[in-house]
This record gives C-alpha cells, structure tokens and sequence, in this order.
C-alpha cells in the first residue's frame, strides 16, 4: 500500500508541478510588462473598469485586495468576464446616463435570486462544492449569493462573506444559535470551529445515512461518511462489531450536534434512557426481531446498571466484543 | 461613505456573535493599510491577559468554559496584497490567528496565492478536550487530552482550464483519561482505570480538474492511515463500591492498537450549459482496520476468591465503500428550475475477530467471530422550483429512498471442526416523502417562507427513527439597512408504529425571534428569544429487581417519558463613547425549564418509578452576562478590559451529583496594528 501510494504520489505530483512551472513561466512571459489598469475593451457596450473608477473610487481603490481582481490583473480575459464588468455587465448605457441602478444591467440589489444565482455561477459553476446548488435549501428559499455574500465590503479574509461566518448563519437560523448557548456544544462561538466545518451552504450530496436525502447541506467527511467523522476519527471504525444505529442512521441517533442541555451533546440526561429507549425490543433492527432488549442479569435498580457506558465503553464500535465492553 | 457602510456591517457583525468576552472585536488602524513598494500591508495583534475564578464543580466548568488564566496573543490579523496582481513570488498572504499562546481553543488561517499560479491554503486548530467524570458515567470517565487538527491545500494553475491540487490533513489527540473495565464477573462493576491517549490519523490527497468542451472533470486520489495506540493500566489498586461486591482490581493492564487506513477515489463530472446541466459523481473508499489486543487482569472476584482474566484478541475489518450521486437540471424558462438527483451508496463492514480467554488459569479457548454488516441505499429526488412573479414563488419535491440493511453473524470453534455457523439478516425500508414551499416578497425588505414534509418509513431500524412524520417550517424576515427583524417557527413530529413494548412518538417545536437594530453609527442593539420545546414518549423493557433480595424480571409496564422546554435570550448593546471608546454590554441566558414540577419525582412513588420520574425532565439555568471597554489610546492602539461571569445551575441534582458551578472571567489587553 505504501509503495503504491508512494510511486502515485512521486508521478502524479512531479509531473504537475513540472507542468505548473513550465505553464506558469509561459504565463509570466505573457503577462510580463502588462499594466493592471486594464485598457478600454473593443468590445461594443463595454467601457472597462477604468470608467467605473472615476465615480466608484470608494470601491475600486481597495479592489485590487478582492478576489475577482485576477479578472483584471490577468489582462486575458474577455470584457465579460473582466473586473466591474464581468459581474455587472457592460456599462455604456450606464456612464452615458451619468449613473443609476437602472441602467447597470447586472445591478444585483434589483435582481431576483435566480438571476443573482445565475450571473454568479457563470464563473463559479463549475466549482465540485456548489455541485448541487440548484437543489439546495437556500436556493429553494431564494437565499441568492448576495445574501451571504459581499463582493464590495466582505469584512472577512476569504471567501468575502458579508459577515464573519457564524454571524452570517446565525442572522437566519437564530434556534441553532440558541443550541450553541447551551452548555455542552461544539466550539464554534469559540472560534474553534465554523459551521462550513460540517455544512456545505450550497447544498450537499445526498447522506450516504440518511433516508430521505437528510440531513440536508451537511459537508460529508471524504468517505461519503457523517461529518462528525471528519474530526472524530476514532469513531470511524470499521470495527468487527460496529453499533448499527450509528453505523446506519448516523451519529444523530443518540447526540444532538450543535450544542444540548446535556452532557456530551446527549439527547438525553442520561444514558440508561437513551439506551433503553431503542433497546426495548419494538422496533425492527438489523436482526428482524426487534433491537435487543437488554440482559435479564440487569438491574435498573443498581446504580452500576443505569450507568450503561460504564461497562460497554466502546459503544460506537468494538474490534474485540459483540457488547462493546472492550 | 464605503468605510462608514463598512463600519456598520461590522457592528452589526459583532452584535449578532453569542457574545465570548476576548478576543475584542473592534478595529483599530486604518483599513487600508499601509504601501510598501508594490505591496500594500495591514496588520493588527491583540495582546493580553485572561484570568478566572471558578466557584463550584471546576470539572463542570472546564466542560462547558474552560478558559484559563495567562498571557495569550488573543488575535491577530495580517494580510499583503500585491497591487497590480503581478507580484514576484505571492500576491497575497492572509493569516489570522487567535488565542495562540495558552487558550484552550487556538486556530490559524493562512492563505497563499500568485495569481494564475499556485494558491496555498493551511488552517491549523487546537482544541483542549475536558470532560470531567460526569454523571452519565458514573462520575468515572474523564478525559483531558488535546486534539490538533490541521489542513493543507496547495492549487496549481488556479485559473487555468487544468487544475492540481495537492493535500494534507492532519488530526491527533493525545493526553490522559480515565475510563472503566469491566472484570472477573459477567455483572461486576465497571473499575476505573487509566488511559493514555494516542490517536494519529494523517490523510494525502492529489487530485486534478480538467476543463474540456464546456464539461469539467474532477478526479482525486486520497490515502488516509489512521493509529491508535492508546494503553490502558491500573489506576491503582481498585475496590468495589458496591455493597456485598468484594471484587478488587488489583493488577491491569490492556493494549490494544488499531492501524488502519481508507484509500479512495473521488471523480466527478459536471456541465451546465443554458437549459440544462448535469453532475455526475463515483466515490470508492476500501477502508480497513487491523487491531490486536492484549488484557492482563488480576485482582479478587466478587465472591472473595483470586481471580485472573487473560484476553488476546486479534484481526481485521474492511469497509468497502460505494457511492454515486446524478443530478439532471432542467432550466426551460427563466422562472422555472427542475433538479432531479438519483443516488446510491453500498456500505459493506466485514469483520474478522480471533478472541482467546483464560480465566483463573482456565483456558476458555478461541473463538472465531465474523460479523457483516451492509447497507445498500438508493435515494430519488425530483424538485421543482418556480417563481410565479416578482413576489410569489413556490416549489415542491418528492423524495423516495429504498434502503437495504443485511447481516451475517457467523462464529467458529477451531477446536472443533465444521463448528462455525452463521445467520442471515435481512431489513428492507422504503420512505416516501413529499414536500411542499412557498415564499413571498410582498415588500422589498420583506420577505416569507413556508413549508412543509410529509413522510412514511415502511419499516425504520430502530424505534425512534423517523417513520411516520411531518415538519413545518415558517419564517418571516424584514431588513432594513439599519433594521433586522425576524422570526420563525419550526415543528417537527414523529410517530411510530406500535411494535412489541415500543410506541414512541416525538414532538419538538422551536419559535424564535431576533432584532437588531443600529439607528446610529454609536449605538447597536440586538436581541434574539428561542424557545425550544421537545417532548418524546417511548415504551420501556427492562429487568429490574423489585425488592432487593428478589431477582430481576421484565418490566414492561413503563414508558419513558421527556419532556423539555428550554427558553434562550440573548441582548447585546454597544455604545460608541465618542470618538475614543467603545462600550458593550451583553447578556445570554439558556433555561430549561422541564415540565414545571418543583421536585424529581413525588413522594411516595416506588423506588422504580421515583427512578424513571427523576429523569423525565432536566431542569437548568445557563446564563452569562459580560461586560467590555476598548479605548482608542492612540490613532493605531487600543486598550481593552472585559468581564464575562457564568453560571450553570442544575434544579435537581441528577442521580445524586452536584454539578454546579458559577465562575467570573476577566481579561485585559492591547490592540494595536502597525
């Protein structure tokens, strides 16, 4: 295995970055003593972000700090798809009128979500993590990009988002916000953690452990696995003797994910209740014959059996007991 | 006008944060930054100091706090970008840290990139884990490790019509715990002992993206190995505390290392085009996990005799895992979008295990356990969103999920020959799911949604996964440049079947409500109310002794009943104090306040049902109010003092321990940028 992932390791990074160098000098020749102020386009409607700076200095004074600055400091790309213009169309009508929304083609202020989403993905589309954008939650609720997103006064280092990542998420789903209160929660008030840890805010992949195709928009670990995998690698088995509702129905089963009233985001108090309520014998589980009622060697009465993790201390999965005792 | 627009956003955006007194997040310096040749550079580092004073269960705290005292650079912000996007060897770095130094929850982002020609990202986090011995163990699992998480992605040719990507990650937990072992006797206590965590999981990844006729393709290659090596020894000698129990721990010691890994592919292809587009994806993971395990127990058994256990276990486990989404988009019309994805996934866990048990000398001999475990799932989904007109705009979907879960038990004596025997299992679910919005935009600032689900599992794993259920989801927004309001309502109901003891049904409804609102430059408010009521009510069977000298039989009269109804505030005001000061004040408060009973269980109830009613419902109160100044002393330094006070407060004390706590937190620090 090591050998095999050594030799695809050497092959398939040497020869890219052999490319990359040979690319990246091609591209540097080319490049090389072109100016960043781009020149008046030949393209007819076009007038190139030149014009745009003598009314708009406020945003085009610090643009050279945003990521769609490439478009104009590439000097290759076609008038559609360069600085002010590739976004917001182009804007003859708009300096012939001396200014106003309503002749900027692309004024996203007055533009639908679809129409937003649409000029968006004209260079984003292609992106493997906005794959299934089309269907996502936000895009049904007519989230468009610009909800989230602020091109021209992102406060944040990446991504321009139009407010640090939690406060963004928080100013619409205020309930989560109330779970990451509680005591027990992931750390992501903290700063710790950040929801696109375990969501992709433009929709998902269907859960490989979900029915339904939920839970939606959740950034699944590499493995097609629940997200929580991603960090709680311990968890991930396979184990001999896995726990088939985690295995099956996800982590979700027992814990609440983003904060609880309890401890170690149970569902729960305490574990005696959360066992019992599946293993009580309804239900169908993976033996047909209901989920295993617990041993008659049991006493709910003695502390020792209500503390049921006391004893079966590998309950996400066991190598060595088909119990999890060890 | 942009720098005051920007100052509001940013007021804003601290307001609506659940408040954590530091790192402070007013700015200082110009945000323009400075020019150094063709560079233009900002930077800004808060230095200072946190303390604490922690009253009550300090374990509780760490849990639910834990921040320390010390020195810390609690922030800091760097940022060079070239200003003609034609720099020599970057054209930009951003990296941005906080609470390096000593705090419990450390993170660093950097970002890289020359345009056209590479772009290198790297986040690297800390985070100390603590989990006091707490009630659901017994008070007996502890843990005080720290986890570092790491990531690299390094692009090649980020513009280019190929694409490379080359990755690392990087996840360890090291540190002590304390966990339980059960010995000797098959309902002998749990003891504790000792535990030296030591896990390692490192992943590579190389992929490459390829543009071509208007399609692109995504391939990635990954190799991920995962180490634990965790030991477990005594935790000293270790007695019983059960009453009649004479069962003493006196030696242990267990290793067992797993080393595992999870190969896997990634491909993808992806294509919109005006009418249409399509996305195609293949994941193939094989993951394996090769374990031994080593037990040595010594001590007395619970009827006073010399008792020993021996344990060598050894084998392997494969996860094999297939994966593939298709998704068809139709775009015929400006206002209507049809996306219709099919997925599958095969999940199959095979596992081999050679277990070997001596007991006081006694060889028990080996057995040869073999357990399979695959879950085969195909999803449809068909949505169709429409907008009617400028302000109404619906969409529906239907949702079919045919879902397959096999098992093979299967064991063997090698002692005996043709002993090994085995079951098949077969579970076969189907769920059918509709689902149903609307949203309106009657005004520009305003805007509504509403939807709901219905679904029908034909026959669920477990008694409380989702069977026979609906969700409504209602929200109602208006913004304004200075004015955010909001509130929304969700429902979602679940009922099973009646099987055997089980007839669970579960109920949880969430209302909420922000504001915020920021009528001038110098002063922000925000304010949010949450309440989230659930109540769940399950059959229950279980063995219990009635008296304590009986033996135990099956209950099945019971239910298990919870009820919660948890009430979450939160305010934040801020004040500008002229031109030099900055003044916040906040105030969170998260009650849960159960179903309103004054006691755990009433009088005169049986020990069981006492037992059963104590943990019905967890009344608790969680709030934290703070306080924070930041003082502009000079055009580029800041001087910050906050204090943040906690308390956590449990009505009943569940199963007999007091977890509560209350603890003031402080800091002071500089802020400056240069």
């Amino acid at each position: 295995m090591i050998v095999s992932m050594a030799r695809a390791a050497i092959l398939v990074t040497t020869l890219p970055i052999l490319w990359a160098c040979g690319a990246a000098w091609a591209q540097n020749q080319a490049v090389a003593g072109s100016s960043a102020t781009p020149p008046a386009p030949a393209a007819p409607g076009f007038v190139g972000s030149n014009a745009c700076k003598t009314c708009h200095p406020d945003i085009f004074l610090n643009f050279y700090k945003n990521a769609h600055y490439k478009s104009i400091a590439s000097g290759k790309e076609p008038p559609e798809r360069t600085g002010c213009e590739g976004c917001h169309g182009p804007g003859q009508a708009h300096v012939a009128a001396r200014g106003g929304k309503s002749t900027i083609p692309h004024a996203f202020s007055l533009m639908q979500p679809k129409q937003v989403l649409d000029t968006c993905l004209g260079c984003h589309a292609n992106d493997f993590n906005r794959a299934n954008i089309r269907r996502s939650e936000h895009t049904l609720n007519g989230i468009a990009c610009t909800s989230c997103h602020s091109i021209h006064h992102s406060p944040t280092p990446k991504y321009l988002l139009a407010k640090q990542q939690r406060d963004l998420c928080y100013s619409c789903h205020g309930n989560i916000r109330a779970q990451f209160d509680m005591p027990s929660k992931h750390r992501v008030n903290e700063g710790f953690m950040e929801c696109s840890d375990c969501h992709n805010p433009h929709g998902a992949f269907a859960p490989t452990w979900g029915m339904g195709q939920k839970p939606r928009m959740i950034e699944q670990a590499l493995g097609n696995e629940d997200a929580c995998l991603k960090c709680h690698v311990d968890k991930r088995g396979p184990f001999v003797y896995e726990h088939p509702s985690v295995a099956i129905e996800g982590c979700e089963i027992c814990h609440t994910p983003h904060g609880s009233m309890n401890a170690k985001l149970l569902r729960r108090p305490v574990v005696f209740t959360l066992c019992l309520e599946c293993h009580n014998g309804g239900g169908s589980g993976t033996r047909n014959q209901g989920v295993d009622i617990q041993s008659a060697r049991h006493n709910l009465l003695d502390p020792k059996f209500q503390f049921c993790t006391a004893c079966h201390v590998r309950i996400h999965g066991s190598n060595a007991d088909e119990y999890f005792l060890r | 006008m942009g720098r005051r627009l920007l100052l509001l956003l940013a007021t804003i955006g601290v307001l609506e944060a659940q408040q954590v007194v530091a790192p402070t997040p007013e700015q200082v310096g110009s945000a323009r930054g400075d020019n150094v040749g063709d560079y233009n550079i900002t930077q800004s580092f808060e230095l200072g100091y946190r303390f604490k004073d922690v009253f009550g269960d300090e374990g509780m705290y760490r849990s639910a706090v834990d921040m320390g005292n010390g020195l810390r650079l609690l922030s800091s912000s760097f940022s060079i970008n070239s200003k003609d996007g034609h720099g020599h060897y970057f054209d930009e770095i951003t990296l941005n840290t906080i609470g390096l130094g000593n705090d419990n929850y450390q993170a660093a982002i950097l970002r890289i990139q020359k345009n056209r020609l590479y772009r290198y990202d790297m986040t690297w986090r800390l985070n100390a884990y603590f989990v006091p011995g707490l009630t659901v163990a017994g008070g007996e699992h502890l843990e005080d490790t720290i986890r570092r998480i790491q990531d690299h992605d390094l692009t090649l040719l980020p513009q280019s019509h190929y694409r490379f990507h080359l990755g690392y990650s990087r996840n360890t937990e090291n540190g002590p715990a304390l966990t339980t072992a059960q010995e000797f006797d098959a309902s002998g206590v749990g003891f504790p002992v000792f535990e030296n965590v030591k896990r390692q999981w490192n992943e590579f990844r190389v992929g490459a993206d390829l543009d071509f006729a208007g399609f692109r393709l995504t391939l990635q290659r990954r190799w991920d190995f995962y180490k634990d090596d965790t030991p477990l020894s005594s935790d000293g000698v270790q007695v019983s505390p059960e009453p009649g129990d004479q069962s003493v721990l006196q030696q242990f010691q267990r290793s067992q290392p797993v080393h595992g890994s999870n190969p896997g592919w990634l491909g993808n292809l992806f294509t919109k085009r005006r009418l249409w587009g399509v996305n195609a994806r293949l994941t193939y993971n094989s993951g394996t996990g090769n374990f031994a395990l080593d037990e040595l127990a010594l001590g007395i058994g619970m009827f006073g005799t010399a008792a020993s256990r021996q344990i060598a276990v050894g084998g392997d486990a494969n996860r094999p895992d297939l994966a593939g989404d298709f998704s068809v988009s139709l775009y015929p019309s400006e206002r209507l979008t049809v996306v219709n994805n099919t997925s599958i996934s095969s999940d199959r866990i095979d596992g081999q295990s050679s277990y070997t048990e001596a007991d006081d000398g006694l060889d028990l001999g080996t057995t040869i356990y073999f357990r399979y475990l695959a879950d085969r799932l195909v999803t449809n989904s068909t949505d169709v969103n429409y907008r009617v007109n400028d302000w109404f705009g619906i969409y529906g979907g239907y949702h079919y999920s045919d879902r397959l879960v096999s098992t093979i038990e299967g064991q063997g004596l090698p002692a005996f020959a043709n002993s090994f025997s085995s079951s098949l299992y077969q579970v076969s679910n189907h769920e059918n799911a509709g689902a149903v919005g609307l949203r309106l935009r009657p005004l520009k600032p305003l805007t509504i949604n509403l939807d709901g689900e219905k679904g029908r599992a034909s026959y669920p794993l477990t008694p409380i996964s989702a069977s026979d259920y609906h969700t409504i989801n209602g929200r109602v927004m208006y913004r304004l440049k200075n004015l955010q309001l909001s509130t929304s309502y969700k429902q979602y109901y679940n009922l099973n079947p009646p099987m055997s003891f089980s007839n669970f049904s579960s109920h949880s409804r969430s209302y909420n409500a922000n504001a915020s609102w920021t009528p001038r430059s110098w002063f922000a408010l925000d304010a949010s109310y949450s309440k989230q009521h659930l109540d769940t009510l399950d059959g229950l069977a279980f063995f219990s002794a009635l008296t304590p000298l009986s033996a135990s039989q099956l209950q099945t009269g019971f239910s298990s009943l919870y009820i919660s109804n948890i009430h979450s505030g939160n305010m934040g005001v801020r004040l500008a104090l002229g031109k030099r000061a900055d003044l916040y004040a906040g105030y969170t408060i998260t009650k849960d306040t159960g179903d309103g009973r004054s006691a755990a269980a009433p009088p005169g109830a049986t020990p069981l049902q006492t037992l059963l009613d104590s943990v019905q419902t967890f009344p608790l109160t969680y709030h934290s109010p703070l306080a924070r100044l930041s003082i502009r002393i000079a055009p580029k330094i800041r001087w910050n003092a906050g204090w943040q006070y906690y308390d956590y407060a449990e009505q009943f004390n569940l199963l007999g321990y007091d977890q509560n706590f209350h603890a003031h937190i402080g800091y002071t620090s500089v802020l400056w940028s240069f």
